[in-house]
Formats: structure tokens, sequence, C-alpha cells
């Protein structure tokens, strides 16, 4: 294992996470069982203060783990100097086997808890408290993908070896990939980015008609559209380059680091439109200040990846 | 739900800090001691792998070294014109050195013998030859050598020349034409210079071997594909290229620095303890305050959000007081103590200065060490805090 | 305003359960001024406690405005409190490195308010108490008198509809007592509810007080 400082910080914020996320675990076991709003026992008196230990604990678990998301791939880069083959995150990622699948599930955490914040939010805001136990029960659940990203993430380090040459995301991310990347290839670019666009219209559509649960499916699609479509097609406008297909090269310096700026508009918006649909579900009310927000970001992360193909176009003549 | 900060919570926090002054200063200045080691440790780390990238710069492209079970021996000369014959190769030199066990200081000297005529392989080595007449020496047999040598024989009563034993006892008088100074101190200081023909008699070699061998490539993306032929044609020889060095060094660092990170966090998490400790422990007047708080309409929400900001600010502001102070005694005082951690203590290394290399990754990762962690700490005596039943506290 | 129907409330003392409060009904109007006549260990303070929203009574039910402030989750309690209800405490409880301006306006912090408004909330209440010309000293300098007009523009500062006071006078001389009372005519005069609890006999013979309530051994006599 090889210890540089960024892989000791990962792993001691990680300890950290997981010694209060017992602590909120046993919490909302309390909670999930033993919870009545109308009563006032001493016992329901004392989850009610412990209810906001849970909460505390899961915000401050939620706001850390942003900047670690972010902070893990420029681990990850950094280490790419060390290992040999990889010119990027993508390589040290996929040095493991799982390593992909633990990038996948720091991402779904991170849906997760913003989503249980927005309940948390909807329900401490309302005088009868009415998704606390809901709350609860959901974070019983959700704690599972919190406590294997934390084992994955310190097996991911202790397997990394030095010594194992790694593909580059150029082969990784290749028609000739023997990961199930490959699959992706298997269809014309044209229909991804015509999902894609296609998804981005169904959103305006769910907007138009402020259907919440429209507004859930069209913004998971769009999520998953635009990942296929960035690497399938986009990317390669973004290095000018017809086989550079990485999804992490982008957050280089070569790059100017745009790829932060536009994770961070997709994640932000397609978080937003699929919390505010679920909270809207729950609350039987809209909130449009989440659609707003949402499209504002969605449409955002549209415009910037298409600037590239129609720039490019613009200044060539011809596409790549 | 978005984050706005409530300014004048704010100013209650800091007002509350100010209050419980005598607690609150000693967290603070434990907290940026250990934020100060910290970040002194990493800014070392991070100048000396500035300075050894750009000292690498200067090393042969690639090392061939002969190996005989499984130790290093002497290179055959006639190897070197061969190794000529492979695509891609434009210069291969010879080297001629070793180090020279000096018993009396206890040091090593590092020897290099050169040749007049010969294309040096280091730059430092080509201004040496410039600057000393490399024929005088030849003919003279005398021998140049850096600062650091001149003293140490200074201290043992040689002036201007020095008496080198052979490995088969005898004395070889080598008078000193010279002392050069360098830039490149690390390399340097402890440096031997003299001609091929006396390194071969002070280290007892034969005239046809040498110690190993430098190749130089036309291209620098070559250099994998060049090993691979030079291993194929001699198996017995072992390359070693840039980088390597460069892998290897890192790795030393980053295995240092974690080595010393580990030892840390058993000290910070002593501290931990200690803050949770304190934090918890609240005064009877502190309970009061509390109770008061709620009275007058505050919920326990408000008094978390105050205590969060109480610790944020405390550890926020230690954090920003140590960076500060570490890059004054990284590069302003240079470190001393600390950075005897890397180099290692050796009386021939010297001093060189430390160059200023600060990025934002390190500001981050010190952050994310210090104030997240701090505020872990907190997190629970803050919520027994706001859970005071305001109630107990008024009777 | 004020409602309380068959509240009851105990504590634990050691293993045992003592009642402080025992089926107690009360009902006050909007303006009324209601002076709570009773020993101490009557249960005066509980009783203002369950109102004020600082206790949960263990059966029965507390309104206040029309709110069941027994039943509301903490943080909307202390909103409630923060905004309609302004508690005079016995012994002022105020914080004391605190100046005169900082401890009345402490009460609106959470609110996050402008600091334009939070200004003028209470400059007005300071100089409806006559306190104004202190706001830069710090309370544990101030006289007893000085802090326990403090203590009042602190309750008034969030326009509060109701005020409670818990023994106002115990510590104060008969000089500042009848200018305490003062202060409540004129605040009955404004139209702000008010319940005092005490056993002070300044209170029992004034003018603007409408009903005197006694409270024996936690139960209404």
């Amino acid at each position: 294992m090889s210890l540089t400082p960024e892989i000791i910080a990962l792993l001691t914020l990680d300890a950290i996470f997981c010694f209060f996320g017992l602590i909120a675990w046993v919490v909302a076991f309390r909670i999930a069982f033993h919870w009545n709003a109308k009563a006032t026992t001493p016992l329901q008196y004392t989850l009610s203060k412990q209810s906001y230990l849970g909460a505390i604990i899961i915000k401050y678990i939620f706001m850390l783990k942003l900047p670690l998301f972010a902070f893990f791939i420029y681990t990850c880069d950094k280490l790419s100097s060390i290992i040999a083959g990889a010119m990027c995150a993508a390589g040290v990622v996929n040095s493991v086997d799982f390593g992909l699948y633990l990038t996948l599930f720091k991402l779904l955490n991170l849906y997760l808890f913003g989503f249980w914040l927005l309940l948390h939010y909807a329900d401490v805001n309302d005088e009868k408290l009415p998704f606390t136990r809901l709350k609860f029960v959901l974070f019983l659940l959700f704690s599972l993908p919190l406590f294997a990203e934390i084992a994955l993430e310190v097996s991911f380090f202790s397997s990394l070896n030095i010594s194992k040459i790694v593909s580059c995301c150029g082969t990784l991310f290749s028609a000739a990939s023997d990961s199930y990347m490959s699959l992706l290839f298997v269809v014309d670019e044209r229909i991804w980015v015509g999902l894609f666009y296609g998804s981005f219209g169904m959103i305006l559509l769910a907007y138009g008609l402020k259907n919440r649960l429209l507004l859930i499916v069209s913004n998971a699609l769009f999520l998953i559209f635009a990942i296929i479509s960035l690497i399938i097609f986009f990317s390669t406008y973004v290095y000018e380059l017809p086989t550079h297909r990485c999804p992490f090269c982008l957050l280089q310096k070569d790059y100017y680091y745009v790829g932060y700026a536009l994770y961070a508009f997709l994640f932000a918006g397609t978080f937003l439109g699929m919390g505010g649909g679920v909270l809207a579900l729950l609350s039987q009310r809209t909130q449009p200040r989440f659609m707003r927000a949402s499209l504002a970001f969605n449409t955002l992360y549209l415009l910037n990846i298409s600037a590239y193909p129609l720039v490019y176009f613009l200044r060539n003549g011809v596409c790549l | 739900m978005i984050f706005n900060m409530n300014f004048l919570l704010l100013d209650y926090a800091i007002r509350s800090l100010m209050r419980r002054f005598s607690k609150n200063f000693f967290i603070f200045l434990i907290l940026s001691l250990l934020i100060f080691l910290l970040a002194s440790v990493l800014m070392i780390a991070d100048a000396i792998k500035l300075e050894l990238n750009s000292t690498l710069k200067t090393l042969p492209q690639i090392t061939l070294q002969r190996f005989i079970a499984g130790k290093q021996s002497d290179v055959p000369i006639a190897r070197a014109e061969a190794l000529l014959d492979i695509e891609g190769i434009s210069s291969v030199t010879p080297r001629v050195w070793g180090y020279y066990y000096f018993k009396p200081a206890g040091v090593n000297f590092s020897v290099v013998g050169i040749d007049a005529y010969e294309e040096q392989y280091s730059s430092t080595l080509t201004h040496l030859t410039q600057r000393f007449d490399m024929k005088l020496l030849a003919n003279k047999e005398s021998m140049i050598v850096g600062e650091g040598v001149k003293k140490i024989l200074a201290e043992n009563y040689y002036t201007d020349f020095f008496n080198f034993i052979t490995p088969d006892g005898q004395w070889k008088r080598v008078p000193i034409a010279g002392v050069f100074h360098s830039d490149l101190a690390l390399e340097s200081n402890d440096l031997i210079i003299l001609p091929k023909k006396l390194a071969y008699a002070i280290f007892g070699m034969e005239e046809s071997k040498a110690t190993d061998i430098v190749v130089k490539v036309a291209n620098v993306k070559e250099i994998a594909t060049i090993v691979q032929k030079i291993t194929a044609r001699y198996p017995d020889m072992r390359a070693i290229t840039q980088d390597d060095i460069r892998v290897s060094y890192q790795n030393i660092f980053d295995y240092k620095s974690g080595f010393f990170l580990s030892l840390f966090s058993v000290s910070a998490f002593a501290f931990f303890i200690i803050i949770y400790d304190k934090t918890s422990g609240l005064s009877s007047e502190e309970k009061r305050e509390i109770g008061i708080l709620k009275a007058i309409g505050w919920s326990s929400d408000d008094i978390v959000k105050e205590k969060f900001y109480e610790s944020f600010i405390l550890s926020l502001g230690a954090f920003l007081l140590s960076i500060s102070c570490a890059l004054f005694y990284v590069y302003a005082l240079q470190a001393p103590l600390l950075r005897n951690l890397f180099m290692g203590y050796s009386e021939l290394k010297p001093t060189f200065l430390l160059p200023f290399s600060f990025n934002l990754s390190m500001v981050i990762l010190l952050f994310l060490l210090s104030v997240p962690i701090y505020i872990a700490a907190t997190l629970i005596p803050s919520w027994r805090a706001s859970s005071l039943d305001a109630d107990e506290v008024m009777r | 305003m004020i409602q309380l129907h068959d509240v009851c409330k105990s504590f634990m003392q050691g293993d045992e359960s003592v009642f402080a409060l025992r089926q107690i009904s009360l009902h006050v109007k909007r303006g009324e001024c209601v002076v709570l006549k009773g020993n101490s260990g009557s249960g005066k303070s509980t009783l203002l406690s369950l109102i004020a929203g600082l206790a949960q009574p263990n059966s029965g039910e507390v309104s206040v405005d029309g709110r069941e402030i027994s039943k509301l989750p903490e943080p909307f309690s202390a909103k409630l409190r923060r905004q309609k209800i302004g508690f005079i405490f016995q012994k002022f409880h105020l914080i004391p490195h605190l100046t005169a301006l900082e401890n009345v306006i402490t009460p609106l912090i959470p609110e996050n308010l402008s600091l334009s408004l939070l200004d003028e909330k209470a400059k007005t209440s300071m100089e409806q108490c006559g306190i104004a010309h202190k706001a830069q000293m710090r309370v544990n300098r101030l006289s007893g008198g000085e802090q326990q007009r403090v203590a009042i523009a602190r309750a008034l500062v969030n326009n509060p509809l109701l005020i409670l006071a818990d023994e106002p006078t115990a510590n104060l001389d008969e000089n500042l007592s009848r200018e305490l009372i003062a202060q409540f005519e004129r605040l009955k005069h404004q139209g702000i509810t008010q319940l005092i609890a005490t056993h002070d006999p300044l209170f029992f013979e004034l003018g603007f007080v409408d009903r005197i309530i006694e409270i024996k051994n936690g139960e209404l006599v």
C-alpha cells in the first residue's frame, strides 16, 4: 500500500465517517422502532433529542463527502504519475477490479444522502414532523452503501500496486476494451446523442406539465445519457482527438479543469431535479425553486457540452 | 435550505469564544502547533522533491550496471563501444567512480575519474572541465575537490594535498589543484574529481573496466525500448532510467511523509480525546447561559449552529495561523531540525535553499486534515450542550 | 390567549414522583393582566414554564395564541416563544459579560434580521424602559434596577403578545418594585396580555390587574 498524505487524509476521514455512521445507525434504529410523535413519554422526549444528533451527523457526513468526492478523483489523478501506465485517474481507478464500482458507489451515496437531507428539511419545517420515522428507516437502508463504500475505499487503497502496469484510458474507453464499456460502442454514437437531447426534451416537458414523476424519471435518464454521450461523443471534441474518450482526463490541467465545472452542473441539476420531484411527491406540494434550479443547471451543462462540437465544427468545417 | 449565514450568530459565537478565553486559547494553541508540524513536514517534503526533480534532470538518462551473483561488478569497456551499434543511442560513456572512506573523519568522499577529452555526461562536470585545465590535472596527477571535502581535510591537517590509501596498502599522494563551488550543492559538496588513471589506481581497478556505463539517447520517448534492447544483448546488465529514480524518490518521500503522518495521527488522536473532554465539560455558567438562551427563544438547532460556528472559527483560525507560520518557518528560516527528517544527517550534506513551492492542493489537504477533524471532535459535545433542559437549569 | 385544560405535571425526586401541578384549567383572555398568587413551592414557576413551552405537561393541553404549544416540536415552540412571548425572570438571567444592548437583542439573533431592523427594535425597547443611555455597558456592572430594566427591555424587544413574569420583584427594593409595577401598568394599557406569578403583596391591590388567581400545592384555589 502506498501511503501518500492524500490517501491518509481520505482514510482518516473514512474512519470518522464510520464511527459517526455507527452512532447515527443506532439512533436511527431506535427511532425506526419506537418513534411516536403523539406520545409524551420520556422515551419519546429522548428520541426527539437524539433525532437531532442523527441529523447533525448526517449533515456533517454529507457536507464533507461533497468536496471529498472531488478530492478522491484528484488523489487518483495524482497517483497516476507513480502508477505505471496510468495517465489519468481512469487508469488508477481501473487498476483495481472494483475501482469503478467504488466511484459509482461514491456518486450514489452523494445522491442518497442529498435526498435524505431534502427529506429532513421537509420534515423539520412541518409542525407535525411527518417524515421522521421514514427518514430514519431510509437512513438504515442508506447506511449500507455508506459502509460498503468505506470498506471498498479502504481495500481500494490497500490493493493499489505501483508496480502493476495498468491500461490507460485510451484502451479502457474504446470499442476494443474487454470491459462492458465496449458494449456502449455497439450502438451508433448518434443514437446516444439523440437520447441525450431527447431526455433533456423530456425534462422540459416535465417542467411544463409540472409532473413530478416525469421530472424524476427524465432527470435520471438525462444523467445516464449525459455520461454515456460524454464518453462516446462529446469528450472527443473536448480533446479534439477521435480516439480519446476518457471522462476523467477532462479534470486535468491540460483542459483547464473544465471537467469539474461540467460534472458540477450535471450532478447538481439532476440531483435537484430528482430530489425536487421526490420531495414534491412526499409533501404533495410542487417545489418550484428546485425545478427552476435543476433546469438552470441542466441547461448550463447542455449548452457547455454542446459548445465543444459546435465550436470545433465552426472552426474546422468538419466533424471528427 | 441554501446555506445562509447568520452574521449575528457568527458574532455571538466569536464573543462566546472570547468569553472563555483561557480554555479556548489552550485548544487554539495546541491545534495550531499540530497543524504547524504537519504543514511544515509536508512543505519540506514537497520542496525537497522539487529540488530533487531538478537535480534529476542533470542525471544520466540511462545508467547501466553489471551484476554478477546479485552484486554490482565492473563493466568491461569493450561493451561501451559495442553498444553504439544500437539505433537511437547518441553517446555512451564509461564511468569510473566510487566512494573513498576517510576513517579519521568517518565520512565517505565521492571520487570521480575524468578524462579531459571525453564528452562529459553531466553539465556540472562539463562546467568543471571548462573551468579547470584537465590536461594539467592529468599531467600533475592532482585533483579538484568540493568545499565540504576541503573543509574536512583541513580539519585533519591536510591543507594542499591528501594521501589516499590504495587497496594494496600503498600510499598515493595527490595534491589539491583547486576547489569548486557548485550551484547543485547536493551533488557536489563531497565530490573529488581526478584523472581516470588516478581513479583506477586509488580503487585498484583494472584499466579495461569501468564502474558503470552512462547512455544518452536521441529521443527521450525511446528510452524504454532501448533499455529492452540493451538488456537483451547483455542479460547481466541492469538499467536505471531517470524515470525509475523519479518514481523511487517519490515513493521514498511519500513513504516518509506517510510514516510521519501515521505517527502524527497518534498524537492527533490523543488531542481529539482532549478536545472531546474539554468541550464536553460545561461549567455551570455555560449551562446557565444555554438555559437562558433556550428560555428566551433559541432552539436546540440554533445552539448547535452557534457551537458549530465556534468550532469552525477556532479551527479555521488555527489553520490559517499555522499555514502562515509554517511558510515562514520552512522558507524563511529554512526549517531547522525538521529538515533532517528527510535529509538524513550527514556531515557533508550541505545547506541548500529549499526552493519555494506552494500549491493549492496542499492547502486543501491540510485543511481536510485539520478543520473537519476538529469539528468532528466537537460534534457530540455540541449536541449534548444543545439538548440541555432549559427548565432544569433555571431552577 | 392562554388556555390550559386539565394540565398535570410531575417530577421525579429520587424514586418518587412528585406532583407540581394537578388538573389545572385556566383561561386568560387577550389583553388581560392576571396575577398568580402563591408561595414558593406552590407550582407557579412550573405553570409559567409550561405556558412558555419550556416544559411538557404529563397530561392535558397548553395553548398559546391558539396554538397547542405543548404538542409543538422544539424548534417550533422555540420560535413561538421567541416571537410571541416575553419572559421576565426572578433573577433577571442576563448574560453577564455581554452589554445591555447585546443582551436585549439576543432573542432576535436566530431570526436573522437585518442590522438596521435589529437596531431599531432594540432602541425602541430600551427607550421604553429608560435604559437606552446604558446600552454599551456590561450588565454585570449595572445596578439591580438597571439590570431589571434591561431584562424587561429584552422581554419586550420582539413586541410580544404575552408577558410572563416569575417573581419579578423578589430581588428588588420597594422603590424599584413600584417602578416595575408602573411598567406593567403601561404594558397593560398597550394591550399586552400579562401573567405575573408572585407572592409580593404589592401586586394584590392594583387597579389595572384584572384577576388574581391563587395556586396552592399545585392546584388552583
